[in-house]
């Protein structure tokens, strides 16, 4: 329907400085005209649990119900991921607080039921250094942290459960006390990966198998390795491309992938912020607290499904006519005949005038104002999070305030005001890259609400020229955004930062391109793109953290 | 023996209800602790302002800070020198009742390399540049290089009188989600060696505030000493672990150890004994309104009584975040502030109302402060609150003659009621003053294009 080289197109818009080149990270200096830098991991880094991983984690320790009131960490976001920030945050007096009074709050779960206390330990005890209960603590540990223990960590907690233990007169209480300990270590909080040398990539450090099984499952499913997970870590068998694909094809039919992949693509679209959505309540009375959840859950189940239900290429996503509505959101689009507040699946009629994320109400009520619709949000948010383009900052010292109304003047629609950006020339540049990618969009308005008319009562348009290329409306533009091979390109490269939790540096570019040629030889499918992750060279491999990383001494010595 | 040791060792008194408390240094088992005692006017000396053995009341430091600036035709007051007062439609208007204890600072300016927002941010609040994490998209990402000053002072009041917190911090408003960095996040932080995210994130919701510093848990000192004991065992796995990993790594864990250790000195102290209020719940959105009047006077009063009852000396209140997106629809906004100072037409009507709503919403927190008696003088009296924001004016991300406060009267150091106008002169200047009123005894203060060496003497006693 469009020409396959809209994006050339679509970049030949705008002025010198305005959009960088696709994949040019900036300050990595992997722009246009440079050629493809060999391989270069990056370094290991600590990830922090986030809220859900770490939920998991004490479920998968010590059973269900948990006591999971209490106040944990926010999980904060940077470059659009939770997972990025995780790589980033320190832990804070206040969240070392927190981590401390939620580890008492879930083993008192468990320690206020004798009988499931005693199932939990496998023994009656009088003594921590019993050797049953030395044999459960090293298990529990070893579960807790994700690899075996090294000399003297077993000792330590045992003597600190039989010394409390013994100042509490209690060998039982001494005992939680130690896997309090288990669950405040930073072995436990953070995944710590730190490689070991990669006989095939002399000078590169390969993730252990232990350590790959935590990214693995982690990645995948937000929570610690099943047993067949640490069979084959210790086995050694995850250092092995053909035993992580199968592994992780095993993962992502299991129901956490849903969960994991789905919050990955709730950071990718940034709806985290739909559950606190703000409008102007004379202006949009139906917004509820409810309202921007269920939008936002209507974008997850169409990924959801799109993904593990239904024909996988990610690129349907903006275009399918399947979708989820509750009676609230059912209202918003005019579809009759649905009740309750869960969200239930319906094909779109025509006359919804709606297809696919990008004319879903979350995408248009996220990206536009309190009051009126943003065709310069929109279309930045396309510009920057689905195409991966850059878009800079206005200029210093611009004023970015529109004219003022002139009462006296005819109204104007918000198209007709915007067109100040491209009379100004410092604006020009790239608002032509944004508004109009936005002023297909203008049929929804700020609440995603569909109209003909804006609220002065003028009738809208939405056919809008990119370059040559007409397209009349969301849904012509969705179509036209599918169709963009940028868009799959990007895809990748943002799961592969998430699942790396760092932004993709310009020696991880052979890694990046790597991927987005896999996901495109897939046709598009998100599953194969989970699995090529996992497999590719930048997940498994990374660079020594400390340049005299006492991993390397033996081959040095050696040589 | 002085008369707070004797209070100390009068059991009878132990589990006297004051809601004024103050800590004091024990020693117990070779470890330095921290003993709750309430502070009674017998214990002072006659002017209230000492204790009777001669050592001052220990003094209170916090910022206050607002986002997107002022509007600045009706901000600075007209005359500089002592008694200020503006007109009534001034955004000041609302602190004229506590003038005696609020001086203006205007004409200051950001000497820190420039970025719209992040530079006006971190170095009215640290005195030292943003760090730049990042080039990304369309804007940086950013953090504070160096501490913000509730922790440079937090440092300072915990070695002259330790309390069970080295410091507080709260929101008002809600961060609304803007993806630059910690800079546009929280307000506390710690400083970034090697670009790690190193802040002391501010507590949003009123109960879990409440319950933090009011539900300590078991006063059972073995079970404290228990969990100490875990504490001592983490640390040493920290320690063991930090040599391994890379820079930004090791900072992040040098961190961990701080903030365990702080909470580790809190366990091995007894349980401080506060006066507790009743939980106030949450404030959650009425009809998409934000209960900001609501939720600014239930986070005064739980920080108020915090100082009251010495939980800590230091704090900060974000109000509003560094272009901050709240909504003040109190004043007839309908858009957030930040999106309001960009497409609001002159003479950016709204704005000026916002602010002067902000203004009141500080003095509601002022006002909480000196009615809060203490000796003979109140905790205004013995604090000194440095407030702040990001630029001069939203619209143009202008960061000369910044609007600054300085509030309290350091115990005595601070005059109050001043005008001081410097055009030009270095942002860091105001905040070596609130320093030095909180008893921080500096002669210079500042980082790099940000160090000052003289403060601005006439706002000092």
């Amino acid at each position: 329907m469009f020409r396959g080289s809209l994006a050339a197109v679509l970049l030949a818009t705008c002025g010198v400085g305005c959009i960088g080149e696709i994949g040019d990270k900036g300050t990595d200096g992997g722009g246009a005209g440079s050629s493809t830098p060999e391989f270069a991991a990056s370094p290991a880094t600590l990830h922090r649990l986030t809220q859900p991983q770490l939920t998991n984690a004490w479920l998968d320790l010590l059973g269900e119900p948990l006591d999971l009131t209490t106040t944990l960490p926010v999980d904060d976001v940077a470059y659009g991921f939770s997972s990025i920030a995780a790589a980033q945050k320190t832990i804070s007096p206040l969240e070392a607080e927190q981590y401390e009074t939620a580890t008492y709050a879930v083993l008192a779960s468990v320690w206020s039921d004798i009988a499931r206390r005693d199932a939990l330990v496998g023994c009656t005890f009088s003594a921590v250094a019993e050797p049953c209960v030395a044999t459960f603590l090293e298990d529990f540990t070893m579960r807790a942290w994700r690899r075996p223990l090294v000399a003297g960590e077993l000792e330590s907690l045992v003597e600190l459960g039989s010394s409390v233990g013994s100042n509490l007169a209690d060998p039982v209480e001494g005992l939680k006390f130690a896997l309090a300990a288990v669950l405040q270590s930073p072995h436990f909080l953070f995944r710590v990966e730190l490689g070991e040398p990669a006989p095939e990539h002399p000078g590169v450090l390969r993730y252990t198998s232990y350590e790959m099984a935590s990214r693995l499952s982690f990645l995948l499913l937000e929570a610690p390795p099943d047993e067949a997970l640490r069979d084959a870590a210790a086995a050694g068998e995850l250092t092995d491309i053909d035993s992580i694909r199968s592994h992780a094809e095993r993962l992502m039919a299991e129901p956490g992938a849903r969960t994991s992949m789905t919050r990955f693509f709730r950071d990718f679209m940034n709806i985290r912020n739909l559950d606190q959505l703000d409008k102007n309540p004379d202006l949009f009375p139906q917004l509820t607290a409810t309202l921007g959840p269920a939008m936002r859950s209507e974008m997850e189940k169409m990924f959801e499904s799109v993904v593990f239900d239904g024909p996988g290429d990610f690129r349907s996503l903006f275009t399918t006519d399947k979708t989820f509505v509750n009676e609230e959101l059912a209202g918003l689009y005019g579809i009759e005949g649905i009740t309750g507040e869960e969200l239930v699946p319906v094909t779109l009629p025509a006359s919804a005038k709606r297809a696919g994320i990008l004319t879903a109400a979350g995408f248009l009520a996220l990206n536009a104002h309190q009051t009126q619709t943003s065709p310069t949000h929109r279309g930045r948010f396309v510009r920057i999070n689905l195409l991966c383009q850059d878009v800079p900052p206005p200029p210093p010292g611009v004023s970015t305030t529109l004219p003022a109304v002139d009462p006296d003047a005819p109204p104007k629609t918000l198209r007709q005001r915007l067109d100040a950006h491209v009379a100004a020339a410092e604006c020009k540049s790239c608002h032509l890259a944004m508004d109009p990618i936005g002023f297909a969009f203008e049929h929804y308005d700020a609440l995603g609400q569909y109209r003909e008319i804006d609220e002065n009562g003028l009738t809208l348009d939405a056919s809008t020229d990119i370059d040559g290329v007409a397209v009349d409306g969301g849904l012509q533009m969705g179509q036209l955004i599918a169709d963009l091979p940028e868009v799959g390109a990007c895809v990748a490269r943002r799961f592969y930062e998430h699942a790396g939790a760092h932004l993709a540096t310009s020696g991880e570019q052979p890694s990046v391109e790597g991927l987005i040629e896999d996901f495109v030889a897939s046709d598009y499918d998100f599953q194969s793109l989970v699995v090529a992750l996992v497999t590719n060279d930048g997940y498994r491999y990374a660079l020594p953290a400390v340049s005299d990383d006492p991993a390397f001494s033996d081959e040095e010595a050696g040589q | 023996m002085s008369a707070r040791k004797r209070i100390f060792s009068s059991a009878g008194l132990q589990g006297a209800n004051s809601g004024r408390r103050l800590f004091m240094r024990g020693l117990a088992g070779g470890i330095a602790t921290m003993v709750g005692l309430p502070l009674f006017d017998f214990m002072l000396d006659d002017k209230g302002e000492a204790f009777a053995d001669g050592e001052a009341v220990p003094n209170r430091f916090g910022i206050w800070f607002f986002g997107n600036g002022v509007h600045l035709p009706t901000w600075t007051p007209a005359t500089v020198g002592p008694s200020w007062t503006v007109p009534d439609d001034f955004a000041l208007a609302a602190l004229l009742p506590h003038k005696e204890y609020v001086s203006v600072v205007s004409g200051l300016s950001v000497k820190t390399p420039r970025h719209a927002h992040h530079s006006g941010m971190v170095t009215v609040n640290s005195g030292g540049p943003h760090y730049k994490v990042d080039d990304v998209r369309d804007t940086i990402v950013s953090t504070f290089k160096y501490p913000s000053i509730d922790q440079v002072a937090a440092a300072h009041l915990m070695t002259v009188d330790p309390t069970p917190y080295k410091s507080l911090e709260v929101a008002v408003t809600r961060f609304r989600g803007t993806d630059e960095g910690t800079t546009f996040q929280y307000l506390s932080h710690n400083g970034s060696v090697a670009g790690e995210s190193n802040v002391n994130p501010s507590e949003e919701s009123p109960h879990a505030f409440f319950d933090r510093l009011f539900n300590q848990g078991t006063a059972e000192p073995l079970v404290r000493s228990a969990r100490a004991h875990v504490l001592d065992a983490v640390k040493d796995q920290v320690s063991t672990l930090k040599p391994r990993l890379g820079a930004k790594d090791q900072q992040r864990l040098e961190q961990h150890l701080t903030s365990i250790s702080e909470l580790e000195a809190r366990l091995k102290a007894p349980l401080a004994d506060c006066s507790k209020p009743g939980d106030p719940g949450e404030f959650p959105d009425v009809e998409s309104n934000e209960q900001i009047v609501e939720k600014n006077a239930v986070m005064s009063d739980l920080m108020v009584l915090a100082l009251a009852c010495g939980l800590t000396r230091s704090f900060s209140i974000m109000y509003s975040t560094c272009g901050s997106g709240a909504v003040f629809w109190m004043v007839g906004a309908t858009d957030g502030q930040h999106y309001m100072n960009h497409t609001e037409p002159a003479p950016h009507d709204k704005q000026r109302d916002a602010v002067k709503f902000n203004m009141s919403q500080l003095a509601v927190f002022l006002d909480k402060m000196k009615n809060t008696a203490e000796g003979a003088n109140n905790l205004l009296h013995n604090s000194s609150v440095y407030v702040s924001t990001e630029h001069t004016e939203g619209w143009t991300h202008s960061q000369d003659d910044l609007p600054m406060l300085i509030c309290g009267k350091g115990g005595g150091r601070l005059r109050g009621n001043v005008h001081h106008r410097d055009d030009g002169g270095n942002s860091s200047k105001a905040l070596l003053t609130a320093l030095r009123g909180a008893g921080l005894p500096l002669s210079e203060f500042g980082h790099e294009e940000g160090l000052v060496g003289e403060g601005l003497s006439d706002l000092e006693a």
